[in-house]
């Protein structure tokens, strides 16, 4: 009586959502973080649904197994636009963006009511190494730091501390390819001295990610640079909108992925940014990190390299752009607290220029050299930049880092457009509503 | 006989907190060790993440018992200063000079620049 009327509770709360990201999966995650019904989680553990959106490449199935496998009993699995292992019995696949939410709800309350199995651990349930019952005291080994408990080797101290001199027992791990503070896809192995970022190694590049189609056509024949100018701010403001769920702000994140979806040339950014000036994002003391040398800012380019003070941009070389007396504006420090500020006055430009643009119905001239939001693509698009993490990110603190990896645009960029979207998904992920030219 | 009640209201309660963990977990396997292991979006760690690390905030909170001190004695004191007078301002005048000196030099080591 009491474990059925549990269940009914259980089935009627939000529905706890882990997300692994394949390719292009991060649209997913926008649309369902702002459906109501879906709490994403940041880890398994408080997951009851584990969501596959998108195509996982095969050399990302070993953690996909180890996350999958981290969900407490019980739990179910969905996969959204991706092919389910054929281990796995009666998998609901999804693939309409706008079933997700009714797919993940259907899935949860089943579970919760009995009427659908838990998901079957596919990992073996032995430790890492034996250790049971070996040594003196059965604790896994000889002596005081030897040996392996609960099948793990302890810390010990393998490098010279950075920082002052004081070196401790340093902690190996690999993080990734599904931790969501990463850009989808990627994972690094990383050495940290307490909360000291002692090595970084990037061991897979993020999946390279998809633009709006309007700079794809851009690339063909001229645009209208309205068009270009929201699609600009629209995936600043997708990338705000992560840096924020990270620093724990959940709804000013909510707030930039509304603005966002909304977008429009009528739009005016000055309501989130001040709630952003008053939330404290910009005192963070982990902003201070991250700072480029005008090498590295120009291999990222974009917006981080005109936080670092390079005022390169491809839209001076275009007529329709000088014709709106377009200049770029750079900050100077060159570290995630300037990337920030550059990226929220862009998003303010873009708007400005939008909005004169559709006034006077510019259109661009360029087509052979573009600057797209993630940086200029002229003979070649925008190339994977990961590698450069393991320069900048050795010396920070682990929150720094963090910061400093949500506030660098690295992943590169697909050469065709488009992907696997209908235009009726756009404007339900994009919200094109605003979009004047359609 | 008060003992003896209490030792029961002891038992009592502790029998109902193991109980009421125990109740939802009796029909339920131990977590697996692949769930156990801690979660790193997919990747693994090399050790345990028992590991020594210095504490940064550690000389600021000795710095803190340092002042609490101070403080402790200075009550006592009070009461004392006003039957005494000069003689306990001076004692206090140097107390607190000996406790300035670990301050200064707590000072001059970084102590109060957060790490």
């Amino acid at each position: 009586m009491a474990v059925s009327w549990l269940r009914k509770l259980a089935s009627r709360t939000q529905v706890p959502v882990f997300p692994v990201l394949g390719k292009q999966g991060d649209r997913a995650l926008r649309y369902l973080a702002l459906s109501p019904e879906i709490e994403l989680v940041d880890s398994p553990r408080h997951a009851s649904v584990l969501l596959i959106a998108g195509e996982v490449p095969a050399d990302r199935f070993e953690p996909l197994r180890r996350v999958h496998d981290q969900l407490p009993y019980p739990f179910t699995t969905l996969w959204f636009r991706s092919e389910p292992w054929p281990h796995l019995e009666n998998v609901p696949r999804v693939e309409k963006l706008d079933e997700l939410p009714g797919a993940l709800i259907t899935a949860h309350r089943e579970l919760m009511a009995g009427q659908r199995d838990s998901a079957p651990r596919i990992l073996t349930d032995k430790p890492p190494n034996p250790w049971k019952g070996e040594g003196d005291f059965g604790q896994g080994g000889e002596g005081m730091m030897g040996g392996v408990p609960y099948g793990r080797p302890m810390a010990m101290n393998m490098q010279d501390d950075i920082r002052d001199g004081l070196t401790l027992d340093s902690l190996t791990f690999r993080l990734g390819p599904f931790f969501s503070a990463f850009p989808p896809g990627m994972m690094a192995e990383i050495t940290l001295q307490g909360d000291l970022v002692q090595t970084w190694s990037t061991q897979l590049a993020p999946y390279p990610q998809s633009l709006d189609p309007v700079f794809f056509t851009a690339r063909e024949r001229p645009v209208p640079i309205a068009e270009l100018e929201l699609a600009r701010a629209r995936h600043h403001l997708h990338r705000l909108f992560q840096a924020l769920r990270l620093a724990g702000l959940e709804n000013a994140s909510l707030d930039a992925l509304r603005l966002a979806q909304n977008l429009s040339t009528s739009s005016t950014l000055g309501g989130l940014r001040r709630r952003l000036v008053r939330s404290g994002f910009f005192r963070l003391s982990s902003m201070e990190g991250g700072v480029l040398d005008p090498e590295q800012a120009r291999q990222i380019g974009g917006p981080a390299a005109r936080a670092a003070g390079l005022d390169d941009d491809l839209r001076l070389e275009d007529a329709g752009y000088r014709r709106l007396r377009f200049s770029p504006a750079c900050q100077t420090h060159g570290n995630t607290r300037a990337r920030w500020q550059q990226t929220l006055n862009e998003i303010d430009q873009s708007l400005h220029l939008a909005q004169q643009a559709e006034r006077d119905e510019v259109y661009t001239s360029e087509v052979d050299r573009i600057e797209t939001p993630r940086g200029p693509w002229s003979e070649q698009g925008p190339e994977d930049a990961s590698p450069l993490l393991d320069e900048v990110l050795p010396g920070l603190e682990w929150g720094e880092a963090l910061a400093t990896v949500a506030s660098l645009d690295v992943a590169a960029v697909v050469n065709e457009g488009g992907g696997t979207q209908t235009p009726d998904e756009l404007r339900v992920v994009q919200g094109g509503s605003g979009n004047v030219f359609k | 006989m008060e003992l003896l009640t209490l030792l029961f209201i002891l038992l009592l309660s502790l029998g109902a907190g193991l109980l009421v963990q125990w109740l939802p977990m009796r029909h339920q396997p131990m977590p697996t060790y692949p769930q156990r292991a801690p979660f790193l979006g997919g990747g693994t760690p090399d050790s345990h993440a028992w590991s020594r690390y210095h504490v940064r905030y550690y000389p600021m909170t000795l710095l803190l018992i340092a002042f609490e001190m101070e403080m402790m004695f200075m009550y006592p004191w009070a009461v004392v200063f006003v039957e005494t007078g000069m003689k306990a301002m001076m004692e206090m005048g140097m107390f607190l000079a000996i406790l300035s000196v670990g301050i200064v030099y707590a000072w001059r080591e970084g102590v109060f620049k957060w790490q």
